[in-house]
């Protein structure tokens, strides 16, 4: 058999308390499990989403204090005093709400699995150039893969939210989609 | 955008950007995917006592195999059930066209993704653990590798005696005219050997879902699938059971281009769930993924082409080879397609012998992959037309232009065609590219350099296989006007489709319409795959909406007092001069469900000629012009942009089919620049997303899709499927653009850098 499944002895639980989406939670768990097996293994959070388990896909991407990472490669005993969002969390918050925009204005999507990933990236983008720094937000979504659009509908959409005065403007115009719900 | 057409084109071209998507997206599906509220077969966690099941795979790629001891396994910890192939009550086999597959190999394993054995347990740390635990011996047989070979070595199916029990699964051979006469009239003949790469899927969701027993013998299947009614009578076969105990509901699925056309985990999932009593979830990780699933056939195919000196076609000559690795598969049926395609269906050839070979290997499974073959062929035969141009000194476009069929002439196999526009103003529209006249001056690094080519795709199965789809409509107790089909949804926008068309065709608003797939229970529209759905939710909506406007009408004029002529469907409900007078909840409310329904099951339009219906009637076609930029210190090859021209029939929604085209043009892209599962000795070389290189947002060109919509007023199918469409001449027109840029024709894909550059240095220097 192959060294792949080879599983070490049980290894010991741990309390982990970190930041989930604004609330403290505390998680029992191995210290080296990873944050994306943590966050599903609740079922309340679906966004984050396993595609490599090595860090290339972004489909399990989430914020660390603000910043974007796979959480595939963050382990338990990196959480404590951590704040993590999802896009769970991340619904009132206005530039998620401009991205959200943007993705769905565009049709940026198809069968979505990637899309809460590259949501997160182009959030990242958008605060970091919000505190000042020179951010292209297609390097944002450089870790993002999709395999379904060709990146097209994400181009017109970074395009978007690229346009001078947008989105740091952004004051939650998300709410024009929400009477279609 | 319409924009002023280039001279000697009738039909309307118009320009799928921005603006055309903005002003028509629906955003109701979108924004529940965008904040991670949809949910998929893999997030269903939640279920009460789901236990989780993972399967031994085999350690070698062919042996035979001599024990296999799970009582070690039995006993570890949060084990449920370990099992093996005497624990598969009903039929050990499986696949869509032959059942040479076995659900857990017993005897022989044929590659190294065969299954052994499966557990089910608390936790994935603890089912994989129990696998680790499983002993198997195997006593090796030699690995049948190369595909050129596989006919003179070792038969991996020993039942399989219809070739005298050697590795060719199948062979055939499509022929027109006389080619020997023919080849003696050429002025020109190229000859040249073209490979194609064994490209992965790589969807982003790896195969998966849950398999859920009620409890009274039956199953229940939330996995990502592309036929639920076909996958549901293959599972009944396997558990024993009754086809009406197996229920398949497809969920949300994160992709699948054919890859998930073939059962995935459904049988270990669903064996396990029967054994223990629970619900067993299975999700692949992106190894076992890699190393187990479907995969596109590689092609090696020598093809011999030749024309007189006007330019003519006259001879066409195709010997090919599909390597379908361990099992069956869909590989018959895409061995057909590559057939069809390798006839050059654009074009008016004198004779041709088309012939294929179709050999089981121990290099994976190939099978089911959009394109089916058919891009594989185009591949060859758009790369050979350049040739002849290129000996002849004329322009690869007035190379074509002198052979496109014409609309009214007869298919490559002599069928009846139907054609959206005339295949030569496609080609006109994409002469007109602005990428041509885009000189770029080259720098001392960046070769740059812009080529095209053009495709033909059939619409349905094809080949007089059988191809019926059906759909129902009704008004739901809730008021929502409910439509239901068979087809799965993993993110070609058939939701949103399907609800323009019925929103076109009753005059509600979206939120009315409430789009039901992928039941097993509901009604069967046949696999979603062959760019057949749109054609037959069209049909079949032609077919009922009239029948179910016409009851609704009737009921609501009852029920209002008002006369039927003068009731419209509006937002919300039915309208008499310009007022409410009824909802839909308050007509759903007075009606018992099966009073305000329509269904009906329409055939996949074939071509009426006499006979066994061969080819494809429903032709679409594609030119795509490609640009790109060769790295001289890497031969890294960059596409900066590709402008495709479409001629597909009516655009329902604009999203999808630009998504459509978009998409697939970047999946050919990869299949041309990067993307190959090699395999060494039937191992696989490449286990996961950082081996395999997709395109990322960085590697995607800039896209420009223009739509030639010639389609008749009375046209009988007025919409077409593109999901295929858009990868069908993105390879060929790259590697003519790479021509273009350095001289070097490439006829072996993926492209190879070392290779590329090596032939530039050898081009300088005869130069």
């Amino acid at each position: 058999m192959s060294d792949h499944y080879q599983v070490p002895e049980t290894p010991a639980q741990e309390n982990i308390s970190f930041e989930l989406n604004g609330e403290a939670v505390t998680r029992s768990a191995p210290s080296a499990e990873t944050l994306l097996d943590i966050l599903r293994e609740s079922g309340q959070i679906t966004s984050a989403r396993a595609g490599c388990r090595v860090g290339r896909c972004g489909a399990c991407q989430v914020l660390l204090d603000g910043r974007a990472v796979p959480s595939c490669l963050v382990m338990a005993w990196q959480l404590p005093g951590h704040h993590v969002e999802t896009v769970e969390g991340l619904n009132k918050d206005p530039d998620f709400l401009s991205v959200r925009d943007a993705l769905a204005s565009e049709s940026a999507l198809q069968c979505g699995y990637c899309t809460p990933g590259f949501a997160v990236s182009l959030v990242a983008g958008i605060r970091q150039r919000r505190q000042g720094s020179t951010v292209d937000l297609t390097e944002s979504v450089a870790g993002n893969l999709c395999r379904c659009t060709g990146y097209g509908g994400l181009r017109r959409a970074i395009d978007q939210l690229s346009a001078p005065g947008c989105p740091d403007e952004a004051d939650g115009q998300g709410a024009s989609l929400s009477e279609n719900q | 955008m319409t924009h002023e057409n280039p001279p000697g084109i009738a039909g309307n071209l118009t320009t799928l950007d921005g603006d055309s998507v903005r002003n028509s997206a629906s955003k109701m599906d979108l924004t529940q995917r965008i904040e991670g509220r949809l949910a998929y077969a893999t997030d269903q966690r939640h279920l009460p006592g789901l236990l989780y099941g993972a399967i031994l795979r085999s350690a070698c790629a062919h042996a035979l195999i001599t024990r296999v001891d799970i009582s070690q396994a039995l006993g570890m910890p949060g084990v449920h059930a370990v099992i093996k192939a005497d624990d598969v009550p009903g039929l050990n086999r499986f696949g869509i066209v032959i059942r040479d597959q076995p659900v857990f190999c017993d005897e022989r394993v044929r590659y190294e993704g065969d299954a052994i054995a499966a557990v089910a347990a608390d936790t994935p740390e603890q089912a994989r653990a129990a696998l680790n635990a499983i002993e198997v011996d195997y006593q090796p047989l030699p690995v049948v590798s190369d595909a050129a070979l596989a006919e003179q070595q070792i038969a991996l199916h020993n039942s399989h005696e219809k070739h005298g029990g050697s590795n060719l699964l199948a062979r055939e051979t499509l022929e027109c005219g006389d080619i020997d006469d023919a080849f003696a009239r050429c002025a020109v003949v190229a000859e040249h050997q073209y490979q194609t790469p064994r490209q992965m899927h790589a969807f982003m969701e790896t195969e998966g879902g849950v398999a859920i027993p009620d409890g009274k013998g039956g199953v229940l299947f939330r996995v990502g699938c592309q036929s639920g009614h076909r996958d549901a009578e293959q599972l009944a076969d396997i558990l024993g059971i009754p086809h009406e105990q197996v229920t398949v509901e497809a969920m949300a699925t994160g992709g699948a281009f054919g890859g998930k056309d073939e059962l995935t985990v459904q049988p270990a999932a669903g064996l396990l769930a029967l054994k223990t009593g629970r619900p067993v979830m299975i999700h692949l990780d992106r190894f076992e993924s890699c190393r187990t699933g479907i995969k596109r056939h590689p092609v090696s195919v020598k093809m011999t082409t030749g024309c007189d000196a006007a330019g003519r076609l006259l001879a066409h000559k195709v010997e090919a080879i599909l390597d379908t690795g361990a099992y069956a598969s869909l590989g018959p049926a895409v061995l057909e397609n590559y057939l069809d395609h390798a006839t050059a269906p654009l074009y008016r050839i004198e004779a041709y012998r088309v012939s294929g070979r179709l050999v089981y290997t121990n290099n994976g499974v190939c099978g089911a992959f959009r394109g089916f073959g058919g891009n594989q062929a185009t591949f060859a035969v758009e790369s050979q037309l350049d040739a002849l141009a290129h000996s002849l000194g004329v322009e690869p476009a007035a190379l074509r232009r002198i052979n496109l069929r014409s609309p009214g002439d007869a298919g490559s196999r002599n069928q009846t065609v139907r054609w959206t526009a005339p295949p030569a103003d496609v080609l006109t529209a994409a002469v007109a590219s602005p990428l041509w006249s885009r000189h770029d001056t080259d720098t001392g690094r960046w070769l740059t350099g812009t080529g095209m080519a053009m495709g033909a795709q059939g619409n349905g199965l094809g080949d007089g296989l059988p191809d019926s789809g059906g759909g129902r409509i009704s008004l739901s107790p809730a008021g929502r006007i409910c439509v239901e089909f068979g087809f799965s949804d993993y993110g070609q926008n058939i939701v949103e489709s399907i609800t323009r068309s019925v929103c076109n065709g009753v005059g509600c608003r979206e939120t009315d319409v409430e789009v039901a797939l992928g039941s097993s229970r509901g009604p069967d529209s046949g696999p979603t795959s062959a760019s057949r759905s749109s054609v037959l939710v069209h049909s079949v909506l032609a077919s009922i909406l009239p029948r179910w406007i016409g009851a609704v009408r009737g009921h609501a004029a009852r029920l209002s007092g008002h006369p039927e002529e003068g009731l419209e469907f509006g937002p919300g409900g039915m309208f008499f001069n310009g007022r409410q007078v009824l909802s839909y909840r308050e007509l759903a409310e007075s009606a018992s469900p099966d009073e305000m329904a329509a269904s009906a099951s329409r055939d996949f339009p074939v071509a009426p000629d006499s006979g066994q219906p061969v080819g494809r009637y429903l032709q679409l076609q594609i030119a795509t012009v490609a640009r790109v930029a060769v790295d001289r210190l890497t031969g890294r090859v960059r596409v900066t942009d590709l402008h495709h021209v479409t001629a597909a029939g009516r655009v329902i929604y604009p999203p999808g089919y630009l998504g459509q085209i978009e998409g697939a043009a970047v999946m050919g892209q990869g299949m041309a620049l990067t993307e190959d599962m090699t395999t060494r000795d039937g191992s696989y070389l490449a286990d996961n997303l950082d081996q395999y290189l997709i395109p990322t947002f960085h590697d995607a060109p800039l896209q420009r899709v223009d739509v030639l919509d010639d389609t008749p007023e009375d046209d009988p199918f007025p919409v077409r499927g593109v999901g295929e469409l858009g990868i069908e001449a993105v390879a060929p027109a790259i590697t003519a653009a790479i021509e273009a840029a350095t001289g070097v024709r490439v006829r072996r894909l993926p492209v190879d850098p070392g290779d590329l550059l090596v032939a530039m240095a050898a081009k300088e220097q005869t130069l």
